[in-house]
C-alpha cells in the first residue's frame, strides 16, 4: 500500500559540496519500505509544484544513532527542487508518498554484493548494506566514484560497513584518478561470476558503462535508474526508459512502477 | 447546515458532483484506489485510448516549469480492447461516471475506436481528443482546423450513440470559432482546455529538455488562460462546457463554474497529490455550505461583469 503522509524534517545535515542527508520519521512507511524503493517528496508552500523522487538511503537501524521510525534521504542540490529542500530546517513540513517502486533483489547468502556508485548514486546503499548483512551475504565490495573527493558523501560509513572500498575521482582528489569502471574492471578480471552480483546506481553514462561490461559477459547486474517524473506511481508515464519488449521491439517501461531497479539486460539503451 | 446539492448534468450525463479527473492524469482510474474512494468523484476520464495500443514518445517526457509542467508522453496507452477487457469490468464496481477519452491517427481510426467502445456497459460518454500536441497522429490537426474538426466530429457522431464531448485545443486563434464548429457538427458538450504547446531548453547543453522538442503545458500556470477561454466559449455556444486547466482546489473550481463551466476536470493536481480530486469534492461542499449556496448549479455562468464607464 502506498501512503501519502505529511511529516516534519528531523534533520537536514549538510555533508559538503551541496550533499545533504535528510531525516524524517514516519512509522508506517518505515515499516514497509525496502532498499532501492523511493519516495516522492513534496515541499508544501515552497512554490515547487511537483514532488521529487528520492531513493531511501536509511531505514530504521541503518544508521546506528537513528530512532526506530526514521528514514533518510541522501541528496545533492541539482535544481530548484533540491535547492529549496536544502534550505529546510528541523520541523519544516514535507509531504511524503511511499513506498514506491521495486527495490533491489538482495543477493543470495554465498553471493558477494558488488556496489557501484557514482556520486549521489551511493544513496540507496546504506539501507541495502544492512539488508545484505541480514540475508547472510558476504560483506559488500564497493566501487565509489565521483568528480572529486567532495562528492563522495558517507565515505566513512561505507569504509566501516563494506568488505572492500575502492574509490576513484575524475580529478584525482581521492582514490584513483579516473572513472570508477577502472578499478571495477581490474577486480572483475578472472573472478568467478557466480560468486558476486553487480549492483549499480549513478548517472546514466556510468550505468551505460556498467551495462556494457555486465551484459556481454553474462554477469548478474541490477541497475537503479532515475528520471524526471511527475507522479511516481505510474500514471503520468513520464519516467520511461527503453527496454527490450517481448516481441523484440523496444518498449517504454516506467521507472517508477516497473523500476527503479531493473536487470541490466532488460535495457535497450 | 444544509448539505449543498452538488449534482450537475453535461451532455445528458448526470454527475453526482462537478469534479471529474482529466485524461492523462488519472490513468484508468484503478491506479488511484490506494489514495481515494472513486465513488466520491463525479466522473473520471480515462487516459487517451486508441483502437490499437501505442508506445508513446522517447524520454525525456516531463519537466517542471514555473507553476506547471510540460509533458510529451505521446499518448502511450493500452488500446480500447484491453481497456474493455481488463479495466472497464473493474471500474463498473464504482458509482462514478466513466468517460472514455478517444483519439486516432486518422478519421478512420477515430471511428474504429468509437465503434469498439460501442455501447459498452459502464461507459457514460466519449471525450474526443482532437487536441494532443505531442504526436503527429494525436489529433491536433483535427483540433486546429475548423473544417477537419467538424468532419471528424460528424463521423464519430454517426459511429456512436454515446454522449460526445469534444476536448478543444487552446492552440488556436479563435476558440469561439472552434466551439461553434464542434456544436454544429453534433458535439453534446465541449471540454477545454487541453495543454498549451510549450518548450523548455537546457541552456548548458543547448538542447530541448524534452526529446519531443515541444510538450503540452499544464498546471496552475495555464489557469487564467483556461478560465478566459471557458468564458469566451460560454458566450459563443449554449452546449455545456467542462472546464479544465490548473485546478488545484475548490476556489479554482468555482472560477471555472462562474465562467460558464457546468463541470470541471482536475488534472496535474492528481500528480502532485493523488487524492486531490476527492479532496476538492469535500472542499467544494464546504465552500458552498459556508456561503449558504444551496446548489452548485447556481454558480454556472454566474460571473457578474462590472458596469463599464
Amino acid at each position: 500500500m502506498i501512503l501519502d503522509k505529511t511529516v516534519n524534517v528531523v534533520a537536514n545535515e549538510a555533508l559538503g559540496n551541496g550533499n545533504f542527508l535528510l531525516t524524517f520519521a514516519e512509522e508506517t512507511i518505515a515499516g514497509e519500505m525496502l532498499p532501492g524503493q523511493f519516495f516522492m517528496v513534496g515541499m508544501p508552500g515552497s512554490g515547487i509544484l511537483l514532488r521529487r523522487p528520492f531513493s531511501v538511503c536509511g531505514l530504521p537501524g541503518t544508521f546506528d544513532d537513528s530512532p526506530g521510525d526514521s528514514l533518510q534521504v541522501l541528496y545533492k542540490v541539482m535544481g530548484q527542487g533540491t535547492q529549496v529542500l536544502s534550505g529546510l530546517g528541523t520541523g519544516a513540513a514535507l509531504t511524503v508518498l511511499g513506498p514506491l517502486g521495486n527495490g533491489f533483489t538482495v543477493p543470495g547468502p554465498e553471493v558477494t554484493p558488488v556496489f557501484v556508485a557514482g556520486g549521489i548514486g551511493s544513496a540507496p546503499y546504506p539501507a541495502l548494506t544492512r539488508a545484505c548483512a541480514a540475508a547472510g551475504c558476504p560483506d559488500p565490495v564497493m566501487f565509489y566514484g565521483a568528480r572529486s573527493a567532495a562528492d563522495l558523501p558517507l565515505l566513512d560509513w561505507f569504509d566501516d560497513h563494506c568488505g572492500e572500498l575502492h574509490t576513484a575521482t575524475e580529478d584525482g582528489s581521492a582514490g584513483e584518478q579516473g572513472l570508477v569502471t577502472g578499478p571495477l574492471l581490474r577486480w572483475l578480471e578472472g573472478r568467478d561470476p557466480t560468486t558476486y552480483e553487480l549492483i549499480a546506481c549513478g548517472p546514466d553514462p556510468m550505468l551505460h558503462a556498467i551495462r556494457n561490461i555486465a551484459v556481454p559477459a553474462g554477469l548478474r547486474c541490477q541497475l537503479s535508474l532515475e528520471a524526471h517524473m511527475a507522479c511516481g506511481f505510474g500514471v503520468c508515464i513520464g519516467c520511461v526508459v527503453p527496454t527490450h519488449g517481448e516481441d523484440g521491439a523496444v518498449d517504454y517501461t516506467r521507472i517508477c512502477v516497473d523500476g527503479p531497479v531493473l536487470p541490466a539486460e532488460k535495457l535497450a539503451w | 447546515m444544509v448539505t449543498p446539492d452538488l449534482t450537475t448534468s453535461v451532455a445528458g450525463i448526470d454527475f453526482k458532483n462537478p469534479i471529474l479527473t482529466a485524461s492523462g492524469t488519472f490513468g484508468y482510474g484503478l491506479e488511484f484506489t490506494d489514495f481515494l474512494d472513486l465513488n466520491r468523484l463525479g466522473g473520471l476520464v480515462t487516459k487517451g485510448l486508441s483502437a490499437k495500443p501505442r508506445k508513446g514518445n522517447p524520454p525525456a517526457r516531463v519537466v517542471e516549469t514555473p507553476a506547471g509542467m510540460l509533458n510529451a508522453i505521446g499518448l502511450q496507452n493500452i488500446g480500447v480492447p484491453v481497456f474493455l477487457e481488463e479495466k472497464l469490468p473493474k471500474l463498473r464496481a464504482y458509482d462514478t461516471k466513466v468517460i472514455a477519452n478517444v483519439f486516432g491517427a486518422t478519421e478512420v481510426a477515430y471511428v474504429e475506436a468509437c465503434e469498439m467502445l460501442g455501447e459498452a456497459e459502464g461507459v457514460a460518454g466519449i471525450e474526443l481528443n482532437v487536441s494532443c500536441p505531442n504526436t503527429e497522429e494525436g489529433g491536433m490537426i483535427f483540433g486546429t482546423d475548423p473544417a477537419a474538426l467538424g468532419h471528424v466530429i460528424r463521423i464519430c457522431r454517426e459511429a456512436t450513440k454515446l454522449p460526445l464531448i469534444v476536448k478543444l485545443s487552446p492552440n488556436v486563434t479563435d476558440i469561439q470559432l472552434m466551439a461553434r464548429c464542434a456544436r454544429d457538427a453534433g458535439a453534446d458538450a465541449i471540454s477545454l482546455v487541453n495543454t498549451f504547446v510549450g518548450m523548455a531548453i537546457d541552456v548548458e547543453r543547448r538542447r530541448p529538455v524534452l526529446a519531443n522538442v515541444c510538450g503540452g503545458l499544464s498546471g496552475p500556470a495555464i489557469r487564467p488562460l483556461a478560465v478566459w477561454m471557458t468564458w469566451q466559449v460560454h458566450q459563443a455556444v449554449e452546449i455545456p462546457i467542462i472546464g479544465i486547466g490548473g485546478i488545484m482546489n475548490a476556489r479554482d473550481v468555482v472560477e471555472f463554474l462562474l465562467a460558464g463551466a457546468s463541470a470541471v476536470q482536475v488534472g496535474t493536481a492528481s500528480f502532485v497529490t493523488p487524492s486531490a480530486s476527492a479532496n476538492i469534492v469535500t472542499e467544494l461542499e464546504d465552500w458552498l455550505s459556508e456561503r449558504k449556496i444551496t446548489s452548485v448549479r447556481e454558480l454556472i455562468g454566474g460571473l457578474e461583469l462590472p458596469p463599464r464607464g
